[in-house]
């Protein structure tokens, strides 16, 4: 614990998803890069306005799939062709058709799983505390209140500037967020 | 409405540059069906069943999708239903006077008509069916169930272009509700009493749904195909957004999918039950070159579609969309080659078969991109007063003040100015 607590960012608090989605698309193409929107509900229209790619989340997914289907012909090849074959009705003890079902679950198993884990991965998560949580009005962001956070540790940050920037762009309140 | 503000797209399209395409078409696809049908008139009548057979998946292909449209109460297919509407409209009279060929030749291409008395257990066991009485009536039954349903459908649609009236939506509705219950009925009988009975002995219970797959799967990247003519060339430019194309494009990845699916589990519970009467339809396939056909249809009608289409921007990106709707068409022609011909050519993949394959494909392609043509200049290219248009259009209407108590909450007013999405 520090005597004197390092700033972790600005919160703006709007009162509409328009001004939100305004204010946002301004940020965006001011250049900001350690920011978010937090809103009640989801606001269509929110993704290209902060200028957010595509998710990573679908490349996790794809290992995970590549994966569970490699491990599902490996693993029935190995124990019905290597480990312990059985010959039935003059069968090829192993063929890709009759194990393709069970791969192909397990290409849906794994690929939710990388799915899962790259969302929480790319996401930090778990966590047990974040700044944010200590700030009073927050918590109505879960209710009728929008918020945008510029973090103190964006390059484009700084300390009267963005205050006013955010304030101009229609923000009814900016507080400081201590770390 | 928007829709009372004529844009040009309102206005019939101009197809000059298109206008002798068909024609051109029918010319040459004529001189070849006309040469194959006197050189060898049961090649002819094969190639002729494939040629149908393609085409008549993209109007029930296009009727599926009218369905879904009105069942689901969708937006974004507002874009393109007039479009699937006139493919589905091909349904009668058009397809059903190309049957005429198949009707007239059928003694020669179904060999179980020609089988004399009732030795044959496989066709006594299928009796009432598989008459050459009830070949006919089916054929009847299935022309007059789609001619009702995509004309009822697209009557309804007109309809509505000139009065608007909520009661046309309610119709169409019913229609679809009535529809999709006979649609897979009349679709499977039609996949079986026309393709299935090339051999006659051999069942499969998912025969159906494998001709409904891969229907819907060309169906819906011709329909983008020809949404992505129409975007390029200025006509329906505000509704045919990025939304649309998206959806068009997840759909396709959907039934790349589906077919797959289907196509597989059809040859596993054969594979794995190993049964002779089964086995010997799969086992003709695999003989020749059909081999290779086989495994273009695996790599070529699920690998490459299905990895190109994983990533999202793909489906937006013209360039790729443009020849893998096409690359759709070739390999659909592969598919339906793959089960009518083998019976005709059972050591190969015949490639002089091909070129009367093509010509029929050519003459019948002519006959209804003439009669589609006709359709979409005749006719608005978009349900004019749709309700949902608005919502295509991606414009948004705040609902009127509810009658609700204002105090409970500061009315969200001003959610209603949503900015119009920059496209």
């Amino acid at each position: 614990m520090t005597a004197t607590p390092t700033r972790y960012g600005l919160v703006a608090e709007f009162e509409t998803p328009a001004a939100t989605m305004h204010a946002a698309a301004r940020l965006r193409d001011e250049g900001f890069q350690h920011w978010d929107v937090f809103t009640p509900y989801p606001v269509h229209g929110m993704d290209k306005a902060m200028g957010l790619k595509s998710s990573k989340v679908g490349w996790f997914s794809f290992l995970g799939g590549v994966t569970g289907y490699t491990t599902g012909m490996l693993m029935i090849w190995f124990m019905n062709k290597l480990d312990y074959p059985i010959p039935v009705g003059g069968k090829p003890l192993f063929s890709p058709f009759s194990a393709f079902p069970p791969s192909y679950e397990l290409t849906i198993l794994f690929g939710s799983f990388g799915a899962l884990l790259g969302m929480l991965f790319l996401n930090r998560l778990p966590r047990l505390h974040h700044p944010l949580l200590k700030h009073r009005r927050f918590a109505l962001a879960s209710h009728d209140r929008f918020f945008i956070v510029v973090e103190t540790s964006d390059p484009r940050y700084r300390e009267g500037e963005t205050r006013t920037l955010l304030e101009s762009l229609g923000s009814t309140q900016v507080e400081p967020v201590e770390e | 409405m928007s829709a009372s503000a004529p844009t040009p797209a309102a206005g019939p399209l101009d197809l000059a540059r298109w206008r002798n395409l068909p024609l051109g078409l029918m010319a040459v696809g004529g001189l070849g069906c006309l040469v194959t049908l006197l050189v060898n008139s049961r090649q002819f009548g094969f190639s002729w069943l494939l040629g149908f057979m393609f085409y008549l998946s993209l109007a029930l292909g296009a009727l599926f999708l009218v369905l879904m449209h009105h069942l689901f109460d969708a937006s974004w297919s507002v874009a393109i239903r007039r479009l699937c509407e006139h493919l589905a409209a091909l349904c009668f009279p058009w397809l059903a006077l190309l049957f005429v060929p198949i009707a007239l030749l059928a003694p020669r291409i179904y060999p179980w008509m020609r089988e004399t008395g009732t030795t044959d257990h496989f066709l006594s066991a299928k009796a009432p069916l598989f008459t050459r009485p009830m070949f006919y009536v089916v054929a009847v039954f299935c022309f007059w169930i789609w001619g009702l349903f995509t004309h009822r459908l697209r009557r309804w649609s007109l309809q509505q272009d000139a009065d608007g009236a909520a009661r046309c939506t309610q119709m169409m509705r019913r229609y679809s509700g009535g529809g999709v219950v006979l649609y897979p009925i009349v679709l499977t009988l039609a996949a079986i009493m026309w393709v299935k009975a090339l051999q006659h002995q051999w069942f499969s219970t998912m025969y159906g749904v494998y001709y409904f797959a891969e229907s819907v799967w060309v169906t819906v990247a011709t329909v983008y195909f020809i949404a992505l003519l129409l975007k390029s060339a200025g006509k329906l430019d505000a509704l045919l957004q990025e939304t649309q194309f998206y959806m068009l494009g997840s759909l396709l990845l959907a039934f790349t999918v589906f077919y797959a699916y289907i196509h597989f589990a059809q040859y596993f519970i054969i594979w794995n039950a190993n049964l002779p009467e089964e086995t010997y339809w799969y086992v003709l396939r695999e003989r020749g070159s059909w081999w290779y056909v086989g495994m273009i249809i695996i790599f070529g009608h699920f690998f490459l579609p299905f990895l190109a289409l994983l990533r999202i921007d793909v489906k937006l990106k013209f360039a790729c969309m443009l020849p893998l709707c096409l690359w759709a068409w070739l390999m659909h022609y592969f598919d339906m080659a793959f089960n009518i011909m083998p019976v005709l050519h059972p050591n190969n993949f015949s490639f002089t078969g091909m070129w009367a394959d093509l010509s029929c494909l050519a003459l019948m392609g002519g006959v209804l991109l003439r009669a589609f043509v006709r359709d979409c200049g005749r006719y608005p290219l978009y349900p004019l007063k749709d309700p949902r248009l608005g919502e295509c259009l991606g414009v948004y209407h705040a609902p009127a003040v509810a009658s609700t108590p204002a105090s409970a909450a500061p009315p969200l007013g001003t959610a209603g100015a949503k900015p119009k999405t920059a496209s």
